[in-house]
């Protein structure tokens, strides 16, 4: 079983980060973070970065450490594999995050 | 080990064998017949019309969906022909409207709940022991108890029909058309009720699959090297526990809402009808590739051997498939583009539905590269392919187009949507099916098909859909609207519509032609040789029919293939025969398949269907409204789960079954980590979902839903408070006992543990009652609703764990467990800590609400 967590971390990871930014998109415009001034932009939008920002650094961790130990072929390359397919879908899914206005 | 070519040169060579190599050695050959006979005796079902009640083999209740599932797909396909009827002139007065709402709803739901969903369960059940190399299912008692439950449940649903009382608010059943003021009647009740009924079948089949692929496969298969069908069942079966239970919970919510007033979907009173599309298509857009995704695996497995080569790209495809499994979770808002959602969740959401066209196209191309490198044969199977190729394909590509916000506010609602959805799901779905049917007929009957017939239903039904549904995307881009049953004012999409009617009635006559041949075939077919596709995969390394039990002896490093079918006839595999008189087959490890125990598996009962009666009785008094009576139907049901377990388990240590020469292995009871845990695992998995899409409903509704914040509470008082603390306490104290009376369980202390645990499961019970008893009116607001409904799900996993402790407790009362036997601790367990688990996030979260506010 152990293998099989080891593949599926990545698209697990992308689950989660795209539930927390989700989340954290609908509690921000219930809770008027938009109205919150944080450096050059406001709350709503840096708590999405953040949240963003920290889950692509993991995903990059997942990558480097998850596939250690396993000998090359298939079993190792389907590891590396699910690492990459959550990787991209968090970057993609959630590039939005970066410029698009949120509560309208 | 060693790998032997095959001795057929026109068959297919595996790229690498499926098993490793693991140093067992072949058991030695034996008379295939006495062999045969012996398991016979032991596997077959019982004659006559017990035998019908009382199957429990995955042969028999497989075959058993498929069949009642093209039933419902003809009711479904007489449905669509009147709907065509009534379309086909713009004034159409062949039905009136009530009935066509009824007609248009039920198409759907009989499509989508009725066929497509238990045929892929039909379709696994028969065919998953098969190519991996076992006996059976890992869990043949609820094979079927599904069966019963979708046998029961779609009938209500479809003779509600004939008592036109049907439901009448489209497949998806929107609040608030489908609440009590805009739908009185018991229509929308049968659509709750029904599918949930049906619905205890697909969660069923759903953990029997996941148990089956992870520790039911030849021994010496790695996961990395099953065949892929098995990659693509077992991502079918974890998106079905995680995506059916939002429905189960709306479909739920809904109907306490109609029963008894509590307002999940009102919005002047705290609810939100929006919360309903929400966890419909949160179930809803995972379907789509829980339906495609068997058909994939289908044609994964048939694409190569009818271009008699090996696949392209195993990697990229499990790859693909992992993908799909979770990205499809990912797409449901893209159903609700027109609702009003900010712009920001419609990218999110938009980004991820073109996306998923990535891990769709890797399969396309891998399919295709497969053709290119082999040898097609366009035998009946591989036309449905190409049908499935025309047609899918197509329906892909209106699904970017529909995933980009822009057009779909344009499309949506329109009969372009229509097209776009039957491309997906016909393209996707039956063509595959269609294709699986021809290729595993000779299996299933014995026999090869009547030439010509089959390829003439290919092209009435290619043509005839094609003619049907290509001119609906150009109606639907001229602006007609969904569900309508008459356009007086547009004469324009009347050409459209009459050209789409008549070639509907086209498609018609080909599925009905299909049925017909496969009829003959059956009956009159000449007898098939044996692995007539010269196929290397397990199923076929067997005699045809099927028999009962698949394998005389079990396949293994030694018998890895189709090759290996005289060999495994004559007992060279592993568990040759049944020495014992039980049903037995290996179970092996998840990830290395190095075999691990063997599984004594149920003989043929009634008690599947007496459990699906006792459940269909508790929904029977819910849709007449007999309220009053549904305990009683919930009494049976914990009576017949109490049955369930009566009979498992032993009261005595058994000595190792002999595998192979050199390989002894224990019975399942002397084990810890049985098939019964896996699969309490996996049920644990959906179960954990069907919280989590509750908790997704507070948050939703605290955020989004006008008419918050609720009334001011009244459940913070000091007797509430010591309640809850006093349940909490008890259910930890309850995972001590569980923990103990295991580690006890060769002294008196184990029993009188499990008699704690079952004392303090009463006692959080009681605590629960008290705290139920002080909750606010749950009419009055959503917020106090929720609670009443997250307070109920304590209860209900109280029961469960309560009947588990008592289940443990008869273990040590009537020596069913001993220093190997460890009886239901482990499930306890397990369930004991989901309840205690649930339950403190719960309590957090009502803390966390009254201290917000």
């Amino acid at each position: 079983m152990s293998w099989l967590w080891r593949a599926l971390v990545g698209p697990v990871l992308w689950g989660v980060l795209f539930s927390v930014v989700y989340g954290l998109h609908g509690a921000g415009c219930n809770l008027g973070w938009t109205r919150v001034p944080v450096l050059f932009t406001d709350w709503h939008h840096m708590a999405m970065w953040l949240a963003w920002g920290v889950g692509l650094a993991l995903h990059v961790v997942v990558l480097r450490v998850v596939p250690r130990g396993i000998p090359p072929g298939r079993s190792r390359w389907l590891i590396v594999a699910g690492a990459w397919i959550g990787l991209v879908s968090s970057l993609f899914t959630l590039f939005p995050v970066i410029a698009t206005s949120t509560c309208l | 080990m060693t790998f032997t070519p095959p001795a057929d040169p026109r068959a297919i060579a595996p790229s690498e064998p499926m098993v490793d190599s693991l140093d067992i050695a072949a058991n030695p050959p034996r008379r295939a017949l006495r062999l045969h006979r012996e398991l016979d005796d032991v596997w077959r079902d019982e004659p006559g019309w017990k035998g019908f009640f009382t199957s429990v083999n995955h042969g028999t209740i497989g075959l058993r969906f498929m069949v009642t599932a093209f039933v419902f797909f003809a009711i479904g396909g007489v449905l669509a022909m009147l709907i065509r009827a009534q379309l086909a002139t713009r004034q159409g007065a062949f039905l009136d409207l009530d009935l066509y709402n009824q007609i248009f709803t039920m198409h759907g739901t009989i499509m989508m709940f009725l066929f497509a969903i238990p045929m892929l369960e039909g379709l696994a059940l028969w065919l998953l022991p098969k190519i991996l190399g076992a006996r059976d299912m890992a869990f043949p008692r609820l094979s079927a108890l599904g069966y019963w439950c979708y046998f029961f449940g779609g009938s209500v649903i479809v003779l509600s029909l004939v008592f036109g009382v049907a439901p009448d608010d489209g497949w998806f059943m929107y609040t608030p058309l489908s609440d009590r003021t805009h739908s009185p009647g018991v229509n929308a009740d049968v659509w709750l009720l029904g599918v949930t009924f049906v619905e205890i079948s697909a969660m069923a089949a759903a953990v029997e699959i996941t148990v089956t692929i992870l520790r039911c496969r030849a021994g010496g298969m790695p996961l990395t090297k099953m065949p892929l069908m098995g990659w693509y069942l077992l991502g079918t079966a974890v998106m079905m526990l995680v995506g059916f239970p939002p429905l189960i919970l709306g479909s739920i919510l809904l109907e306490v809402q109609r029963a008894f007033d509590w307002p999940f979907f009102e919005v002047a009173r705290g609810g939100d009808p929006l919360l309903w599309a929400h966890l419909f298509w949160l179930f809803g857009h995972p379907e789509v590739y829980i339906i495609f995704l068997p058909a994939a695996g289908a044609l994964s497995t048939i694409i190569p051997i009818l271009s008699r080569t090996t696949i392209l790209g195993y990697g990229a495809i499990v790859a693909a498939v992992a993908g799909l499994v979770f990205l499809s979770f990912g797409l449901w808002v893209h159903h609700m583009f027109t609702v009003g959602i900010p712009h920001m969740a419609l990218a999110f959401f938009s980004a991820a539905s073109a996306l998923v066209a990535v891990p769709t196209a890797i399969q396309i191309f891998a399919w295709i590269g497969t053709m290119w490198m082999g040898q097609v044969q366009f035998r009946l199977p591989m036309l449905y392919i190409m049908g499935f190729f025309a047609t899918f394909v197509m329906g892909g590509l209106t699904g970017v187009m529909l995933a980009m916000v822009p057009f779909n506010w344009q499309a949506h609602d329109t009969h372009f949507v229509v097209a776009h959805l039957h491309y997906v799901l016909i393209g996707g779905f039956v063509f595959p099916m269609l294709a699986a049917v021809s290729y595993w007929m000779p299996l299933i009957c014995g026999r090869w098909r009547v030439r010509g017939l089959g390829e003439a239903a290919f092209w009435l039904i290619l043509i005839g859909f094609h003619g049907t549904f290509f001119l609906m995307h150009l109606t639907g881009l001229l602006g007609m609207p969904r569900r309508i049953a008459v356009y007086p004012d547009n004469p324009e999409w009347e050409w459209l519509n009459l050209i789409s009617s008549i070639f509907g009635m086209i498609t018609a006559a080909g599925f009905a032609l299909f049925a017909f041949d496969v009829a003959m075939q059956w009956l009159f077919g000449r007898r098939s040789w044996r692995n007539p596709w010269r196929a290397p995969t397990l199923d076929w390394a067997m005699p045809l029919p099927a028999p009962s039990y698949n394998f005389a002896s079990l396949p293994g490093p030694r018998h890895g293939d189709a090759n290996a079918l005289l060999p495994l006839a004559r007992g060279e595999g592993l568990l040759p025969g049944a020495p014992r008189g039980w049903r037995e087959t290996l179970v092996v490890e998840p990830g290395s398949g190095r075999p691990d125990h063997v599984a004594v598996l149920a003989h043929s009962t009634s008690l599947p269907l007496l459990t699906s009666a006792a459940i269909g009785s508790f929904f029977a008094a819910m849709l007449s409204g007999f309220y009053w009576l549904a305990p009683v139907g919930i009494l049976l049901t914990i009576w017949a789960a109490w049955k369930w377990g009566d009979i498992m388990g032993t009261d005595r240590d058994h000595p190792p079954a002999r595998v192979a020469p050199d390989l002894d292995l224990p019975l399942h009871f002397q084990r810890r980590n049985t098939l019964a845990r896996t699969g309490t695992l996996a049920l644990l998995l959906a179960d954990g979902t069907l919280y989590a899409s509750l908790m997704f409903g507070v948050g939703f509704l605290t955020v989004v839903a006008p008419n918050w914040p609720a009334p001011v509470s009244g459940i913070a008082t000091l007797q509430n408070v010591i309640a809850a603390l006093v349940a909490l306490a008890a259910m930890a104290l309850g995972l001590v006992a569980s923990f103990r009376a295991e580690t006890a369980r060769t002294t008196p202390i184990g029993g009188t543990w499990a008699l704690v645990g079952l004392g303090s499961g009463g006692l959080a019970l009681a605590a629960l009652a008290v705290l139920a008893y002080g909750l606010d009116d749950p009419t009055r607001h959503a917020r106090d609703a929720l609670r009443g409904v997250v307070l109920g799900f304590a209860v209900f996993h109280g029961v469960v764990a309560s009947l588990l402790a008592l289940r443990s407790l008869a273990d040590h009362r009537q020596g069913r467990v001993s220093a190997t036997r460890v009886g239901a601790s482990p499930i306890w367990q397990l369930f004991q800590m989901f309840w205690l688990g649930t339950s403190a996030v719960s309590l957090v979260l009502i803390v966390a609400q009254e201290v917000l506010s």
